[in-house]
């Protein structure tokens, strides 16, 4: 999916209806936008796209921080990589997190924290799996005490390789499930 | 409710000679001892609570089962083991190569410092010689290494007690030493650099430079800004001095190391007493402790970053030229050049890549300083290639043992502050 | 010592062991030097009193305990030995206290003389089961809450027997029987020459021509014997043919190509579309694999 160009005149391009990418701002759309507000004092826009806008721009994550690859999350929100620059900051809180991180190894004896975890977070969540241990193992499956894949225990949305993933991996991690959450649509029909 | 244990005060005297707690919380710590009940209390049950095992400041998986009497803590019950991955049993698995990366992985936030151990104890089994640069490379990594576990533990401690700003700085100095990391072996975290009988590569040329000017530059400059917010600050005072004071006698009837036991004032320092490759040509000082508590062991910890910076500049001036590796072609491989055009070099590079080496017999048990104390292997050897026993010795374990008797007397919220103070990190405490 | 270990005081191993003799008496049964560490090797009973005059005699001085580790035997009549790494500082020396155990024999515990014995041996005591008379507090330490085993011990497998996943039904985790999807790969490098156990595949053909497979796994100088005897009797000819023709039948096995140029079903229009089902997995399957 290429960015869409805006600036020609509309059905020039040929992009399918639903199809979503990334959109470039163009000065056009702003003033547009911008002449909207200023003549009507209000904007119009679907509930959906009110509704995907609010989820992507707060991704606040549960830091769910287990072994190696905690470090690596902390590291992508300290000042370098500054994830909250995508609206995505930790919460020590389940009930007020929207994804959790699983980073780092999960064991037998933490996974029933891992699950209750997850059933307290609310409606709609998402779980990112960070590093090899998480999404099935790794380095570590087969110990006789360790979980082959947090999968095994609550639903993945986002899988992010490494050994620890670099914190830029976690990042595209999770512009990925922004992306995601923007395809996927939010109202049950 | 008035003088409620005349008749047996050794156990308040022995928690007051320990914590100093103040006469008054003593009462009310022992007011509901039913022992002593007297008409008109009423007793109120103490209770339980459960720190964890998912908590922002428990460092990781750690479960406290606290009873609390009101707000100050009558005893802890950590519960460990939520890490507990089985790398001892998969070493037993594994090659001598294979299972260096594991030792990454034990202490995640000082991965080098893991290594050594192990390869100081197959290299004392192997008898090896090691080249002197190799050597000179492997303390120069551990004290980067050391820089970046302090810069780790000292924001996170200062977090745990309220302030924000001194993490956000010295977690930008940590990210150097990862961008450093990645330069010598290529990966950010888990460098598995290390290799029984040297290093796995030589560094690059510009890197000794960069880290040279770094150690003088950005360093002391962000280092220096960040520590001074709180060193002398009254908050972080308030919270650190006298909480969990540990004796001298404490600190090693319970196994302490590292810099919980130089901050009781023990000056004991594996680099110093029990010097591994090239420390014994190093200077540097070792800070020790007055009072023990976990202010003592922020300092100890500030001061010791200063001195690795310090035994890096002197491996920077005095590193020599030469092989990064040991010479002997059955347990280091040749460098690919060499390999492309011998045979005899080819055949040593397959052996050593699917079969390994094989250590003689014997047992061993090799600890060097890591930046949270005396992290020791107890290496089996059966004389085949693959390690009979690894018993890994993790710092973390006596020191989160002691946890029970260092906060009892003391308030809910500093738990945090002593966890913090006492750096203990899951991978390796759990294994 | 070429290697550059820890320089501890090991000039003193000679006096230490001389000590150790003197002081601990009947308790100690051997002392050992290897690499040049100290072994001494002790009696269960006499363990609390030989590691008491250990930490308390001048000239000994064991101040720390530092690790307990238990290691393993399985061929041993006492499989199980519990070490201790003892650290004077003010001697600079290190030491390990070997003591035996099995499964019955409770090892006497040392948390009298070290409180951080508690958990060591708790540790010991959940990875090896090796119990230890007097520490107050036994309960397993890092394995799982309800953990069956000893998972160090040599004979217990390591993948473990149960695996955990999230049963949607009951709404918790469940505990199940393992099942890997690619089993442990585990390399056995000893050399056959070296009184390997086993056959290599292919090489029971040689052995027994005329039967096919060995009914019994040889060893390996049984196969080098058949091995001489097969070679002086007929020099083995050359194999005509690397990838010897067989039955028409086996071809599908094989993907040796076609039986003939009649034999197979006409070639799809489309090489990713299989021909119907019909023809099943054998025949006409083979069809579309073979283009």
């Amino acid at each position: 999916m290429g960015v869409e160009a805006h600036s020609g005149p509309v059905g020039l391009v040929n992009a399918p209806e639903s199809g979503r990418g990334v959109v470039a701002p163009d000065q056009g759309f702003f003033d547009s936008l911008n002449g909207e507000l200023t003549d009507k004092g209000f904007l119009v826009t679907s509930t959906e796209d009110l509704f995907q806008w609010a989820r992507t721009g707060s991704l606040w994550w549960m830091t769910f921080g287990l072994a190696c690859c905690a470090v690596e999350m902390i590291h992508v929100n300290m000042p370098r990589y500054d994830m909250e620059r995508f609206g995505a900051a930790p919460r020590a809180s389940p009930r007020q997190s929207d994804v959790m991180i699983v980073a780092g190894t999960l064991c037998n004896k933490m996974a029933p924290a891992l699950r209750r975890v997850y059933d307290q977070m609310s409606e709609p969540k998402y779980v990112i799996s960070m590093g090899s241990c998480a999404n099935g193992g790794g380095y570590y499956h087969y110990s006789y005490s360790v979980v082959r894949g947090c999968d095994r225990i609550v639903p993945v949305d986002i899988y992010v390789p490494g050994c620890p993933p670099t914190a830029e991996a976690l990042l595209y991690g999770v512009m990925q499930l922004q992306r995601k959450i923007r395809r996927s649509g939010s109202i049950e029909r | 409710m008035s003088d409620v244990h005349t008749d047996a005060p050794t156990r308040a005297e022995e928690v007051n000679a320990r914590t100093a707690v103040d006469p008054a919380v003593e009462k009310i710590l022992h007011a509901t001892d039913s022992a002593h009940a007297e008409p008109g209390d009423v007793a109120i049950q103490n209770y339980t609570i459960n720190f964890g095992p998912q908590h922002p400041a428990a460092h990781g998986v750690l479960r406290l089962v606290m009873e609390l009497d009101g707000e100050i803590v009558e005893r802890i019950d950590p519960h460990v083991g939520l890490l507990h991955r089985g790398t001892e049993k998969l070493i037993e698995y594994k090659t001598y190569a294979q299972a260096i990366p594991y030792f990454d992985r034990l202490d995640y936030c000082s991965p080098m410092c893991m290594e050594h151990s192990f390869v100081l104890a197959a290299e004392k089994l192997l008898d090896l010689e090691v080249p002197l640069r190799a050597q000179y490379l492997r303390v120069f990594c551990a004290e980067l290494t050391r820089i970046k576990n302090h810069m780790l533990n000292l924001g996170s401690h200062v977090m745990d007690v309220g302030a924000m700003t001194p993490n956000l700085w010295l977690f930008e100095l940590r990210e150097d030493c990862m961008n450093f990391y990645e330069r010598i072996s290529g990966a950010r975290m888990h460098a598995n650099y290390f290799r029984v009988g040297g290093v796995h590569q030589d560094v690059p040329l510009k890197l000794l430079a960069d880290i040279g000017d770094w150690l003088d530059t950005r360093l002391p400059r962000l280092f220096e800004d960040a520590i001074s917010l709180v060193a002398d600050n009254r908050i972080f005072k308030q919270r650190n001095v006298d909480i969990a004071t540990v004796s001298r006698d404490d600190a090693i009837a319970w196994g302490f190391s590292g810099p919980m036991i130089r901050a009781a004032g023990v000056p004991w320092d594996l680099r110093k007493s029990q010097p591994y490759d090239v420390y014994d040509r190093m200077d540097f000082d070792v800070p020790v402790g007055t009072r023990g508590d976990c202010y003592d062991r922020f300092m100890v910890r500030v001061e010791e970053v200063r001195q690795s910076a310090r035994i890096m500049r002197q491996c920077l001036n005095e590193m020599p030229e030469g092989p990064v590796a040991t010479t002997d072609r059955k347990v280091a491989p040749p460098k690919r050049g060499e390999m492309k055009r011998s045979m005899e070099a080819l055949i040593h590079h397959f052996k050593l890549y699917t079969e390994g080496y094989h250590v003689p017999a014997g047992e061993v048990y090799v600890a060097t300083e890591s930046p949270k104390g005396e992290f020791g292997v107890y290496l089996v050897s059966d004389g085949s290639n693959k390690p009979y026993r690894c018993k890994i010795r993790p710092t973390a374990f006596s020191h989160l043992q002691a946890m029970d008797f260092m906060s009892r007397g003391h308030m809910l919220a500093d738990t945090t502050a002593i966890l913090g103070a006492m750096d203990i990190v899951f991978g390796e405490c759990d294994r | 010592m070429k290697a550059p270990a820890p320089a501890w005081a090991s000039s003193l191993n000679e006096a230490t062991m001389e000590a150790a003799r003197a002081t601990l008496g009947a308790a100690l049964l051997d002392t050992i030097e290897i690499a040049g560490e100290v072994q001494l090797h002790v009696t269960r009973d006499g363990l609390v009193a030989a590691m008491t005059a250990l930490r308390d005699t001048p000239g000994l001085e064991y101040q720390q305990l530092m690790e307990i580790a238990g290691v393993d035997y399985p061929s041993r009549a006492e499989r199980f030995e519990v070490v201790y790494c003892l650290l004077s500082l003010t001697r600079n020396h290190r030491l390990h206290v070997h003591v035996g155990a099995t499964e019955e024999t409770p090892v006497p515990s040392v948390t009298g003389l070290w409180p951080v014995a508690g958990w060591l041996e708790r540790e010991v005591y959940d990875l090896y089961g090796v119990l230890f008379a007097g520490n107050r507090d036994l309960r397993r330490i890092l394995t799982d809450y309800g953990f069956r085993g000893h998972p160090f011990r040599k004979d217990f497998p390591l993948s473990g027997y149960v695996e955990m996943r999230y049963s949607e039904e009951q709404k918790r985790v469940v505990y199940e029987p393992v099942k890997l999807a690619q089993d442990f790969r585990s390399f056995d490098f000893e050399s056959p020459w070296e009184g390997a156990e086993y056959v290599l595949p292919g090489d029971e053909k040689a052995a027994l021509p005329e039967a096919k497979g060995a009914p019994t796994p040889l060893t390996a100088t049984q196969v080098q014997k058949a091995d001489a005897a097969q070679s002086a009797k007929a020099a083995p000819s050359a194999p005509s043919e690397p990838y010897a023709k067989k039955d028409a039948g086996s071809t599908a096995e094989t993907g040796a190509g076609k039986p003939g140029p009649d034999g197979g079903e006409p070639k799809p229009a489309d090489p990713d579309v299989l021909p119907g089902k019909s023809s099943g997995p054998a025949g006409g399957g083979t069809g579309g694999q073979n283009q």
